[in-house]
């Protein structure tokens, strides 16, 4: 057992009032274990705490997995083989040779189809704008003002993180209405795109302050200006965060419900949350639960398989916003 | 405002940094750069908080109606529900989601950080505990419906398996509570996340010196790692308070039919504005939605400097 494992059983052995025996026991071990090179991880001594905490660990993993594959089983059963036959393969559609009537259902009578090429543009522009508007609004922030007002009006920016959109639905559905841009989905877009610039303005300055001074430096001597320094050089080189902003922005935008339910009324405007939300509602009258599940899927396969590809670069933009 | 901070960055670029013409046309730059962000900011976010804050002192219905100051009349009605009324269980529900759901979850994150450490095929199973943060909170709670549903859910198929009778899991008095547990299971891995990004950066020293002193592995928990790892804490949990007081979809789907607001005792500050709003129960009320949206902004102020305050105290430069 190396030192570095015991805080962990330590604290559990705090939580269980347990403490005594095992540590003292353990004590002796800790100190050699500095002479001796550090043992592989996970090969470590023995210890039930942290075997019942790798326990729970592993049930909550393994229920992790299984809701996927609960939630893609069950968007191809009949509602009675669902509660019937929660853990079974799908049976019944298949047997009637319409395996897909559910996804069928939900793309096409509950306009899931729309709605997806809806939320796909609503998602797109708004990225490509908030970069457009977001990265420069940091960079100048970061790098072309004094510590002073670049360091408030930055907060002035990130305080917006603490606003509840709840705060916001009244002022902005009356003003929009009054502008007749409800039901418009670049008035979503444009609504988006702002309440998206606390959290961009956050990780991007964060990812401009880390960039070495001199490179700057060594580009004004190469005779760049500063708004070509910007775009060839500083630009590229926060690539990677702002790959990062794009995609937790993405994945926020494409499950916003509470906005889109308050400015999209009219069915073929809506985005995918806002369809899921009606389609949701009308469940009291038809019980068509496996067509729900379907559209479920629908709303959160795409998000699953950008996480895929983009899993590492999305837990490394949050351990470096929230690093200092 | 663009233009005097513009004049500001000049004079600075000026007085510190030689005043060559390169400080000086990336002064220029300034103004270009911040107004389109500035602008959109301030006219979709600040102004309509602030006219919020505004119609919160206002009687008014909703389109067709005028508003009309009332002083603190809206405040005063929600102090009066107390302690029986919608403000009163929203109000209630939420500090329950703030206060309770926190502790779960920092709980759960920093045992499961501390295991996780060092076991086999962390950076997999860190990746699977964090898959349900990506899940739209609406979906979350279908899900959830599914899974609690009485008598033939998922959950009470499970207590079928052991023997057990079915329970009522999304009845008003209880639905709050499995609300709580699939939050706190959903956003576990966000902050395993991020305190196992912090706990990773405390140097390995300090555990060998204590060791060597002969602490117990409680009082290196309490002494190093907690508080090496306090400023962390403290921004994740501004981030907890932040995204638990406008839980909203989540609970309008698990406590209630969807088309109109679930039973007033599950609801949250969240689902209380929108059903001033929106919810189709009599008519609306603009004012009382605004009041209550005060409220939620309050809320979240008030934990941010409790928690900087608790930050502050006891953080520790390594």
């Amino acid at each position: 057992m190396t030192i570095e494992t015991t805080p962990a059983d330590g604290y559990q052995h705090g939580a269980a009032a347990a403490t005594t025996s095992v540590v003292t026991s353990r004590r002796p071990s800790g100190r050699t274990s500095t002479a001796k090179p550090r043992p592989a991880p996970g090969t470590e001594g023995f210890s039930l705490v942290r075997l019942v905490g790798m326990g729970v660990i592993w049930i909550f993993t393994a229920f992790n997995c299984f809701i996927l594959y609960w939630l893609l089983v069950s968007s191809l059963k009949t509602p009675r083989e669902i509660f019937g036959s929660p853990f079974g393969l799908p049976h019944d559609l298949f047997a009637v040779g319409r395996p897909l009537r559910n996804w069928a259902t939900a793309w096409l009578t509950s306009g899931f189809g729309t709605a997806f090429l809806n939320t796909v543009f609503v998602v797109a522009v708004s990225c490509v704008l908030l970069v457009a508007i977001g990265a420069p609004a940091a960079y100048a922030l970061s790098r072309l003002a004094g510590a002073r007002l670049g360091g408030a009006l930055t907060t002035f920016f990130v305080v917006g993180l603490g606003v509840p959109f709840q705060t916001l639905i009244i002022p902005l559905f009356v003003a929009m209405s009054s502008m007749g841009m409800v039901d418009s989905l670049l008035g979503l877009v444009v609504v988006y795109v702002a309440l998206s610039l606390p959290f961009t303005v956050f990780l991007l300055t964060g990812f401009f302050v880390s960039l070495p001074d001199e490179i700057e430096e060594a580009a004004a001597i190469d005779g760049l200006g500063p708004a070509r320094t910007f775009l060839t050089v500083m630009l590229p080189l926060a690539r990677g965060g702002v790959i990062t902003c794009v995609t937790l922005n993405a994945i926020g935008l494409w499950n916003e419900t509470l906005l889109s339910i308050v400015l999209l009324r009219d069915d073929s405007q809506f985005t995918m949350a806002r369809a899921l939300f009606t389609f949701y509602q009308t469940m009291q009258y038809n019980s068509d639960y496996g067509a729900l599940l379907a559209g479920v899927a629908i709303v959160v396969l795409p998000m699953f398989v950008l996480y895929l590809f983009l899993a590492r670069r999305i837990i490394e933009g949050l351990t470096l916003g929230s690093g200092k | 405002m663009t233009t005097s901070a513009n004049e500001v960055v000049r004079v600075l670029a000026r007085t510190t940094s030689d005043p060559g013409a390169h400080a000086r046309s990336k002064g220029r730059l300034f103004g270009p750069f911040l107004a389109p962000a500035l602008v959109l900011y301030v006219a979709i976010l600040v102004l309509p908080t602030l006219a919020t804050v505004a119609l919160s002192f206002t009687d008014w219905s909703g389109a067709g109606d005028r508003p009309r100051f009332n002083g603190v009349d809206n405040y005063r009605a929600l102090l009066k529900s107390f302690p029986d009324g919608a403000f009163a269980h929203s109000f209630v529900n939420t500090l329950i989601y703030v206060v309770v759901g926190g502790l779960g979850t920092f709980l759960l994150a920093f045992l499961f950080a501390m295991v996780l450490r060092d076991m086999r095929g962390s950076k997999t199973i860190r990746a699977i505990l964090f898959f349900p943060n990506i899940v739209a909170p609406l979906a979350l709670g279908m899900f959830f419906g599914f899974v609690f549903k009485a008598p033939d859910g998922l959950a009470n198929n499970m207590l079928a398996l052991i023997g057990l009778d079915w329970v009522k899991f999304l009845s008003a008095d209880v639905v709050t509570w499995v609300a709580m547990s699939g939050i706190v299971w959903a956003s576990a891995g966000f902050y395993i996340t991020i305190i196992m990004s912090a706990i990773d950066r405390v140097p390995a020293y300090l555990y060998e010196d204590a060791a060597i002193a002969g602490a117990t592995a409680w009082q290196k928990f309490r002494n190093i790692t907690l508080p090496l790892t306090w400023d962390v804490v403290g921004i994740a949990g501004v981030l907890w308070t932040i995204s638990a007081v406008k839980i909203f979809e989540l609970v309008w789907v698990l406590a209630g039919p969807g088309s109109y607001s679930p039973p007033v005792g599950s609801w949250t500050l969240g689902v209380m504005v929108f059903d001033r709003t929106f919810g189709g129960r009599g008519t609306p009320q603009y004012g009382v939605a605004c009041a209550v949206a005060v409220v939620m902004i309050v809320l979240v102020l008030l934990f941010v400097v409790l928690l900087r305050r608790l930050m502050r105290r006891d953080s520790v430069q390594f």
